[in-house]
């Protein structure tokens, strides 16, 4: 049914993979493909909100903001400027476990693009810049608080996590955030940003040796820390909350259900499993939520973390409609435990997938991701036709064990109402 | 560099392909004019439930078995109907492209449109209508642009509630005979396809479509006003829409690269001074914007309320005091940020079907990208600061969505 076995050899043609370890204990990674019009790279920081002391709740995300406000040489105008000059795409983001800064540019801006990054990573914190950008992320706070979506899910997550790093806050509170000083973010980035915890990651088209080369001399001066990610067991427990939100007009669920591991194999059944559940157009949820009219947009995915895994649900309605949403989640969920996937549906989202990964390779910026990610979390590299190989090989057989622990029925649904969602 | 080559059908459907012999993979995107601005008087949000009731079933299967088609071949979609027109876009291996296409062909020629999914579809849309009011930032601009159109370019592409609650099965399919056809649509193709094959590949599925081409009003403006409103929000929505010039006009790269200097990159004016310099935003931007015969540039920033004043206040001089000129450093990032973003957008394909498609329907050809990187080379500093003297940015809309009646009393 599927020619993608044949096809996926060519998205890997002439690529070539390399990777270091400098004596400081950063690694350095690339997929270098000569073909390609442009050079991706991206620092990816194994730290997040989850490595937070619960006094530093919102450091993570926070610091990352300060790595653009200047180094010991450069001041905030300067480093935008540079970024600017290089035409670089380029951005950064902060989740529960990873804090990556990445950029993509054209090939022979690539070195400036590296020395600019690396630079960064060695920030120079100062107060005065530390005062101000404590007030964009105040103003970033309060975006959020008017995004009753995005709410729903930061709550949720602490909900199902109890007290675990995974539902601990990337924004962090206001409180938060007013309360913590420019030495607690010196702290914790000398804690945390230590080469040994970081990865280098490049996509595209560059040249191998002389980047190392490059990174070695820029990094001459980067000495390693002792740096240990915490591992608190998590036992999921069922459950269920209901907030009321002056923010929303509309009613958000979001269920949460155990999953596997970045490092666990079994997470490409989970994929294929997630795809059969919530996919957009064609799944489980579409069917009983979209078609039916009961909502305005319904998904699932699977999410693998360091350690630990999770099955998301997300359903948005119509505040009347909230009952018989949440009862249709929970049915089906039942139902997928009670009789299991179909051999069609199966095949079917495996496909979807498998195309998926075809455009997963297509520019450096695309690449360099999941490149980044997966090195952090297992130590390998995977080709876009290996993972492709892996999804091929999955059958109903290993998409149904993974439904004998019933892992839906360990979930936790939370639901993000409007006010006045009763008397209506 | 690539280029995308054209041909237009008998039945008045044009295709482009853009070549991409080392791609296994196909990005499509077909453009059709169905949009809000087409939308019958009264009937408005008609664009948007056709788009929904299209995948109801065709060519003899219902919904789920139109679905599973799709699946089966490894299809990725996603479809919308908009402002001015209605998406549909997919991904693909190069080898399904005839049978991928035979699909396409079946929604768009001979879909179910049954009288009993239409309720469920209307129920969506709703549903999506009601939930503007939790995203302060489109609510804003939904109600901003209704302010600058006096035109039906002003119309929210997710209908009104009259319209959506008014449209009848027979309504809508006497809706979708007027509007949905081969004349005016596009088919862009990229990836590792031949422009001979596609070709061949469209006429035997879509060379029997006929009809198409619905009259499209022309855009027409108010004079730029100021709206308030209210909603007790934690941040204040602000909003400002500048008059631009069109594409085809000869100074259009000439404002794309001004645009790129007050917001192309973090170090641009606008970034630079309200959020870094000022740290009063998250965030803070400018971009060119626009419809077929109308262009703009639209700037927005959110805010907590008392930090709104000195925002706006800000974010108007910036934009003015272009006019006071650029330095040639300016020019130098805009023309880089530009030139990398044309480079990028090449590299993929889904991003040049997109683009491609959207050229033909605004110009009615692609612009090859060549094309464009000579015209922003030939625009040089003296250029550059003739044209943005002799245009100022000035004379907004704005608009502000908030607790603007309780906390910010100036604005």
């Amino acid at each position: 049914m599927n020619p993608t076995h044949l096809q996926t050899a060519r998205m890997d043609t002439g690529m070539e993979f390399k990777e270091a370890r400098l004596d400081n204990g950063l690694t350095v990674i690339a997929e270098v493909n000569p073909a390609a019009r442009s050079v991706a790279m991206g620092y990816f920081v194994k730290t997040g909100s989850r490595d937070e002391r619960p006094e530093e709740s919102g450091v993570s995300h926070f610091l990352e903001h300060m790595l653009f406000k200047g180094t010991p040489t450069r001041d905030a105008l300067e480093i935008n400027l540079e970024f600017d000059r290089l035409g670089a795409q380029n951005n950064a983001f902060t989740s529960e476990e990873n804090t990556v800064y990445h950029g993509a540019v054209l090939p022979e801006f690539g070195p400036r693009l590296l020395e600019l990054l690396t630079d960064m990573m060695r920030p120079a914190l100062r107060q005065e810049d530390f005062d101000t950008e404590k007030q964009v992320i105040l103003e970033e706070i309060a975006l959020y608080a008017d995004r009753p979506q995005f709410m729903a899910y930061d709550w949720a997550r602490e909900r199902y996590f109890r007290g675990h790093g995974l539902g601990n806050s990337v924004l962090g509170t206001v409180e938060s955030i007013e309360a913590l000083t420019r030495e607690q973010m010196a702290d914790y980035h000398a804690r945390c940003y230590s080469p040994s915890n970081m990865v280098l990651a490049l996509a595209g088209q560059l040249d191998w040796e002389a980047t190392l080369e490059q990174v070695r001399e820029l990094t001459r001066e980067w000495r390693p820390a002792a740096v240990q990610r915490e591992y608190a067991p998590f036992e999921p427990r069922p459950g269920e909350f209901r907030q009321p939100y002056a923010q929303a007009t509309q009613s958000y669920l979001w269920h949460f259900a155990p999953g596997f591991a970045a490092q666990d194999e079994r997470r490409y059944a989970a994929g294929v499993l997630a795809n059969v559940l919530g996919a957009d157009g064609n799944s489980r949820l579409h069917w009983a939520l979209v078609d039916s009219g009961l909502v305005e947009s319904a998904s699932a995915g699977h999410e693998d973390n360091d350690g630990a895994g999770l099955f998301y649900a997300f359903a948005q309605t119509d505040p009347a409609n909230e009952e018989a949403v949440a009862e249709v989640v929970r049915r089906e969920m039942e139902r997928l435990e009670r009789e299991g996937v179909r051999a069609d549906e199966v095949e079917r989202a495996k496909n979807k997938i498998a195309t998926g990964i075809v455009f997963a390779g297509e520019t450096p910026m695309n690449r360099l991701f999941n490149l980044g990610l997966s090195y952090v979390y297992t130590g390998r590299y995977e080709t876009l036709s290996e993972m492709a190989r892996k999804y091929e090989a999955i059958t109903v057989a290993d998409v149904n064990a993974l439904l004998e622990a019933k892992p839906f029925s360990q979930g936790f649904l939370y639901r993000l109402v409007p006010e006045n969602a009763d008397s209506r | 560099m690539a280029l995308a080559r054209t041909v237009t059908l008998p039945n008045g459907l044009t295709l482009a392909v853009e070549e991409q012999p080392w791609n296994p993979g196909v990005a499509m995107q077909l453009l059709l004019p169905v949009g809000a601005i087409t939308d019958p008087e009264g009937l408005e949000g008609a664009a948007n439930l056709l788009e929904g009731w299209l995948w109801k079933g065709a060519g003899g299967r219902d919904a789920r078995a139109l679905a599973e088609a799709f699946d089966d071949l490894g299809v990725r979609r996603g479809s919308g109907a908009g402002l001015e027109y209605t998406t549909l876009g997919a991904s693909f291996l190069a080898g399904q492209l005839e049978k991928v296409l035979a699909l396409y062909a079946d929604v768009l020629m001979r879909p179910a449109l049954p009288d009993d999914a239409l309720e469920p579809v209307r129920q969506v849309a709703l549903q999506e209508l009601a939930s503007l009011e939790d995203q302060p930032p489109k609510k804003m601009f939904t109600a901003l642009r209704r302010a600058v159109f006096s035109s039906p370019h002003g119309r929210n592409p997710s209908g009104t509630l009259e319209g959506l609650q008014a449209a009848t099965p027979e309504a809508l399919r006497a809706d979708f005979r007027r509007r949905y056809g081969a004349r005016g649509a596009v088919l862009a193709l990229a990836g590792g396809l031949t422009l001979e094959q596609a070709h061949a590949a469209v006429e035997a599925t879509l060379g029997a479509w006929d009809g198409g081409e619905p009259a499209m009003p022309g855009p027409a403006v108010s004079r730029p006003h100021a709206l308030r409103l209210e909603q007790p929000s934690a941040q204040v929505q602000i909003g400002l829409v500048y008059p631009d010039v069109s594409i085809g006009h000869p100074e259009f790269y000439t404002a794309r690269l001004a645009a790129q200097v007050l917001s192309g990159g973090m170090g641009a004016r606008l970034f630079a001074e309200v959020r870094e310099k000022r740290g009063l935003v998250y965030s803070v931007y400018a971009s060119p914007n626009g419809v077929k015969g109308y262009s703009y540039l639209s700037a927005y920033a959110g805010t907590t309320p008392e930090r709104a004043p000195e925002t706006l206040e800000v974010m108007q001089q910036v934009i003015e005091q272009l006019a006071e000129g650029v330095s040639a450093e300016e020019l130098e990032r805009a023309k880089v940020g530009l030139r990398t973003a044309l480079v990028m957008q090449e590299e993929s394909a889904r991003a040049r079907v997109v683009s491609m498609a959207r050229d033909l329907y605004i110009i009615a050809r692609v612009r090859p990208l060549e094309e464009i990187e000579a015209e922003i080379a030939a625009v040089d500093l003296e250029r550059l600061n003739r044209y943005v003297a002799a245009n100022p940015y000035r004379d907004p809309w704005t608009a502000v969505l908030g607790p603007v009646d309780q906390t910010v009393v100036s604005l």
